[in-house]
């Protein structure tokens, strides 16, 4: 995977950002990805479903262009189609026909010469045939999700996008499905998916996209993206018998980057998140101060996205 | 055309409860010139070509039918998402709309013809027809198709459809084309009973439309395809988000 300027992948976005109104939904993204699974993550509102519908062909860019294997995207249903599968995050799917009659129906609109034998492997592939006679009305969100992957997969297709796939899918569905897109990886197909889960990213994606705000916050190799996230300053309130004296104590060690006092408690910045919770409590008692409190605060996912943004 | 989107369409078109209040519209002149036949039946032709015919198939079953379907064909999908199956399959955006209109245009098409023919048959019976229950029966059946288009393409314009829909059928084609007599030529109703009144051979003192069938059936046409090819158009540049 290459961002910044594009260069040539099975999916290329160049400099992309759309707009609704006045409202910037993605911002002048560049990425380019090769085969291999690729997650998109970000928090919710960030804007990875607006990159997802650019590269379904179902939003046009604002400016920008979004290729999949070398043809654009926009308006180029009858390629763009043969070769790439779809699994929308919306969980509407026709209620009142079969999971079988519902993959099949998918194969036939794809033209497949053996929709049958097709619609079968699919529906082997995400283990519902146990489910396949039974109305999709009476589906549970996960029986759902698996039977829109099937349906998305029915023609084997080069690029397969998802929008949120482990929506209500329970930890064993999870798994399966991870181990489905790990081997349809393997045979060299290009898939992303988006999530708002840092788990779930972790567990799958060879390579990571982060957005935050509609920017292309970092990318590239999941462990270099965590390390960021770990390396990041991190925010702690301290409470001790002195909070004088600890706040001299604590900044006077090189990994704590600033000491905000006050009477009640101490703001510590530190660039190291497990190295002060080790360091702490020993100068309390080097300094034969009683630590009442230590609390990490700010550590939820949308403050980190926001530090990869902002750093 | 694309067969598998014409059957999916119309089994979503006949299975949920509103195909049974069709249904049960369809019926309304039915019951109405079975309880006229009971009756005494003072100016037979008259009623059935300017109440029956006119004011309750015409002016209200062919249009109100065409709407639910026309509207549904492909807004529902557009409404809950489900559209993405279909968009997202390498098939010619014509092919969809065209397997679309034809799926709704045939069930619109089947509910009015059989109510204008049921019910004009059953109310005409006992006088001379003089062609006005075919006559209708063939423009309602036309009109059916140029109606079913439009609200097709409303659907896929406006998330309102069934709102503006409503407002054509009864502000515009209601009253506006009663008021402005030169607004027929923007009517559907008034090309559908300009064809029944050139096919039947009722005096005009009984009945008789505002335009001549030789405009008419033109402007049907022309509804029906610049609909179609508008609905084409805008479905090849339909764009759909979803809220993250």
């Amino acid at each position: 995977m290459t961002n910044g300027t594009p260069a040539h992948g099975v999916i290329e976005m160049a400099n992309v950002s759309r707009w609704y109104d006045s409202v910037v939904a993605v911002n002048d993204v560049s990425f380019a990805l090769e085969p291999g699974i690729t997650g998109l993550l970000g928090p919710n509102g960030a804007g990875k479903s607006t990159i997802l519908h650019m590269l379904a062909g179902f939003l046009k860019p604002s400016s920008g262009t979004v290729q999949i294997g070398g043809a654009p995207v926009w308006r180029n249903h009858q390629q763009l189609y043969r070769a790439t599968g779809l699994v929308p995050e919306r969980e509407a799917v026709y209620p009142f026909m079969t999971g079988h009659e519902f993959v099949l129906f998918n194969a036939k609109l794809y033209g497949l010469p053996d929709p049958e034998a097709a619609a079968r492997r699919a529906l082997s592939l995400v283990g519902m045939e146990y489910a396949e006679k039974r109305k999709l009305g009476g589906y549970s969100k996960g029986m759902k999700q698996r039977i829109k992957v099937a349906s998305a997969i029915v023609h084997d297709p080069q690029v397969l996008l998802l929008d949120e796939p482990f929506n209500g899918t329970d930890p064993r569905q999870r798994l399966e499905m991870m181990d489905l897109l790990r081997q349809m990886a393997a045979e060299g197909r290009t898939i992303v998916f988006s999530s708002h889960i840092l788990d779930e990213v972790e567990r799958l994606a060879e390579q990571v996209l982060v957005i935050v705000a509609g920017r292309l916050a970092a990318s590239g190799d999941f462990r270099a993206i965590r390390l960021l996230m770990t390396d990041r300053p991190h925010v702690f309130t301290v409470v001790s018998s002195d909070n004088r004296k600890y706040a001299q104590a604590l900044v006077a060690d090189p990994t704590v980057v600033a000491v905000e006092f006050t009477e009640e408690a101490l703001t510590v910045r530190t660039a190291q998140y497990l190295g002060f919770t080790r360091l702490a409590p020993r100068i309390a008692r080097e300094h034969q101060i009683t630590l009442r409190e230590l609390v990490p605060t700010d550590e939820s996912l949308e403050s980190v996205f926001s530090y990869l943004v902002n750093r | 055309m694309n067969r598998v989107i014409f059957t999916l369409t119309l089994r979503e078109l006949t299975r949920q409860r509103r195909s049974l209040l069709l249904v049960l519209l369809a019926a309304v002149p039915v019951v109405l010139a079975i309880i006229y036949q009971l009756g005494d039946r003072t100016d037979q032709q008259d009623w059935v070509a300017n109440v029956l015919l006119k004011a309750v198939v015409v002016t209200l079953v062919l249009p109100l039918t065409c709407l639910v379907l026309g509207t549904s064909a492909l807004g529902s999908e557009i409404d809950d998402g489900t559209i993405v199956y279909l968009l997202t399959k390498p098939i010619p955006r014509v092919s969809i709309v065209s397997a679309k209109f034809t799926a709704a245009a045939f069930t619109s098409a089947t509910l009015v013809v059989v109510a204008a023919a049921v019910s004009g048959a059953i109310g005409i019976a006992g006088t001379p027809s003089q062609g006005l229950v075919p006559a209708f029966t063939l423009a309602v059946a036309l009109a059916s198709l140029a109606y079913t288009a439009l609200f097709l393409l409303l659907s896929v314009v406006t998330s309102r459809a069934l709102l503006i829909g409503l407002g054509y059928v009864f502000v515009w084609e209601g009253l506006l084309t009663n008021l402005f007599p030169a607004t027929s030529y923007l009517s559907i109703r008034e090309y559908c009973l300009a064809i029944a009144d050139s096919i039947t051979t009722m005096s005009p003192d009984i009945f008789s439309s505002e335009i001549g069938a030789a405009a008419a059936l033109p402007l049907l046409a022309t509804v029906t395809v610049v609909a179609l090819y508008l609905a084409t158009r805008r479905l090849e540049t339909l764009e759909l988000s979803e809220s993250e």
